[in-house]
């Protein structure tokens, strides 16, 4: 009886750590920095902003665009807002770096190293999941 | 082991602790290449390709940093050895400032890499490509070094036409070419016993403009660029009047999928003097190529070109005066840092990329040749 207790609660854990994982597109959310004059944000304008080709939002204010170093959070962002897979943003932005086209975004390891970044930083965007805790940052919905 | 090799060994152990650096706002990154070339009949690119070499490094070190919001400077060295082109010496690839007032306008100036067709400016970047050599017919690799880039400056921007048209990138350029000491056309002249202590070049301008349409992967783009070459050695002038060098090019990505196609034409007219005797070079060289590929897994990318040069100036029956390459490939990512790349050509024709000196028992018009790539990038 012991053994079926703990065999239940082993896969309601895995359950809980699969959906933990396995993100999608609902479960990413863009944050920028809280003095950001934005409200909302084109799916065009992310995708020209993280692959480099806009710097500026609407008004002129500097856009920072900032990335996590990989993950189901990643990925996610990348294919449902860029349409490009980890490799292939790696690619298009090493190409800009060794072109002397422009400069790679900063990638963190954490989504809380991302926050704490875009929090204290004018113009930076970046993006986490959902759940992460996110008080100091603005979250900017993206319409499609 | 050479001490080339014992470096990129060195290179591939150490992946695992190696990471792109940025320190303070100030961004590294870097790459390393190991080829292999193995041909029948000839001898390829100066390498003692028919008998199997290693000849064939590459390696830079890029280091920028933006010093404003709008205002970014760096640097990249690279240092190439190609057979018997290149060699130990570590050249500037770009050193520019590159002021971008906003999305629409910006202005590069320094030793800038040169936009002009789908890969001019990225061709010595090897990590970008699933080939392991670029179709030869555009972009000659013993050649690279004089269209690569130029010391002057640029204007670039993207232009959005809209939602429903995309948008309109465009990089206008004016500055200096100048020959590489150690590459490829001053090898050739180097056969002929002239042997030039001072980079011939010239003057070069233009612009290359590409529409981003609005079916997402679709670009379509044209470039056109002016040239003129001047130089002396001992015994010999070189000079090459102003020309127009077009391309046409568009490239698709959907997906796995990926094509693309350029044509371009270089009506490049020489004339060679020496002493009181001056010698026309007739020169309308046209070059396209095909090509298209497919990502079969994460890791896992293959593909397929063909390459086509000739010059219509001469006699187009003659292998020496056109150049045929189909090209099967296969490109493996071992990590994010670390691949593998090997490749099959089948040419026909000795335009492109063979010198006597290194073919002294004479050209064949055929040859098949197996090229393999081991590199790293961070």
């Amino acid at each position: 009886m012991r053994i079926i207790r703990k065999t239940r609660w082993f896969i309601l854990l895995l359950g809980l750590i699969s959906c933990r994982t396995a993100a999608h597109a609902q479960d990413v959310v863009l944050v920028a920095n809280s003095d950001m004059q934005i409200s909302s944000i084109s799916e065009a304008d992310v995708r020209a902003i993280f692959m480099g080709t806009k710097t500026r939002l609407e008004g002129g204010a500097h856009a920072v665009p900032v990335t996590l170093k990989g993950g189901s959070v990643h990925e996610v962002f990348l294919k449902h807002h860029l349409g490009e897979t980890p490799d292939e943003f790696r690619t298009q932005w090493r190409k800009a770096v060794f072109t002397g086209q422009g400069a790679m975004p900063r990638a963190f390891d954490s989504e809380a190293a991302l926050i704490e970044y875009v929090a204290a930083t004018p113009g930076a965007l970046g993006y986490v999941s959902r759940v992460s805790p996110h008080d100091n940052v603005k979250c900017i919905p993206i319409i499609k | 082991m050479s001490r080339r090799m014992r470096f990129v060994v060195l290179v591939c152990v150490c992946t695992s602790s190696l990471y792109a650096q940025d320190l303070a706002g100030i961004a590294i990154h870097g790459f390393v290449t190991q080829g292999f070339l193995f041909s029948s009949h000839n001898n390829y690119l100066t390498a003692q390709s028919g008998s199997g070499s290693l000849q064939w490094t590459d390696g830079a070190i890029s280091v920028s940093d933006s010093l404003t919001d709008s205002l970014r400077v760096g640097i990249q060295l690279h240092m190439y050895q190609l057979g018997q082109l290149g060699g130990p010496n570590i050249q500037v690839d770009w050193a520019s400032g590159d002021y971008r007032l906003n999305d629409r306008f910006g202005i590069r100036a320094g030793k800038v890499k040169t936009v002009i067709g789908l890969f001019n400016d990225s061709q010595d970047v090897d990590t970008l490509f699933l080939w392991t050599l670029l179709p030869q017919c555009s972009y000659p690799l013993d050649n690279k070094s004089f269209y690569l880039a130029h010391t002057g400056g640029d204007v670039y921007g993207d232009l959005p036409l809209g939602n429903r048209a995309g948008s309109l990138r465009y990089d206008g350029y004016a500055g200096q070419v100048t020959f590489d000491l150690n590459g490829g056309y001053l090898k050739a002249l180097v056969d002929e016993g002239f042997v030039f202590t001072t980079a011939p070049g010239g003057k070069s301008y233009g612009g290359d403009v590409r529409w981003m349409t609005p079916l997402r992967g679709l670009t379509v783009g044209s470039s056109a660029t002016v040239e003129t070459v001047a130089g002396s050695a001992p015994g010999v002038s070189v000079l090459v009047p102003s020309f127009l060098k077009k391309e046409y090019y568009a490239q698709f990505a959907k997906g796995k999928f990926y094509f693309a196609g350029e044509y371009d034409r270089s009506p490049a007219n020489a004339f060679v003097t020496f002493g009181p005797v001056t010698i026309p070079v007739p020169q309308d060289l046209r070059s396209w190529f095909a090509m298209a590929s497919y990502r079969m897994t994460k890791n896992l990318h293959v593909g397929s070109y063909y390459s086509h040069y000739v010059n219509k100036a001469l006699d187009t029956v003659l292998p020496a005066n056109y150049s045929k390459d189909f090209v099967l490939s296969g490109r493996s990512d071992f990590n994010s840092y670390f691949y593998g790349k090997i490749e099959a050509h089948f040419l026909h024709g000795t335009a492109v990329g063979y010198y006597e000196s290194t073919n002294l028992r004479g050209l064949k018009p055929n040859s098949t040749m197996l090229a393999a790539k081991i590199g790293f990038s961070f």
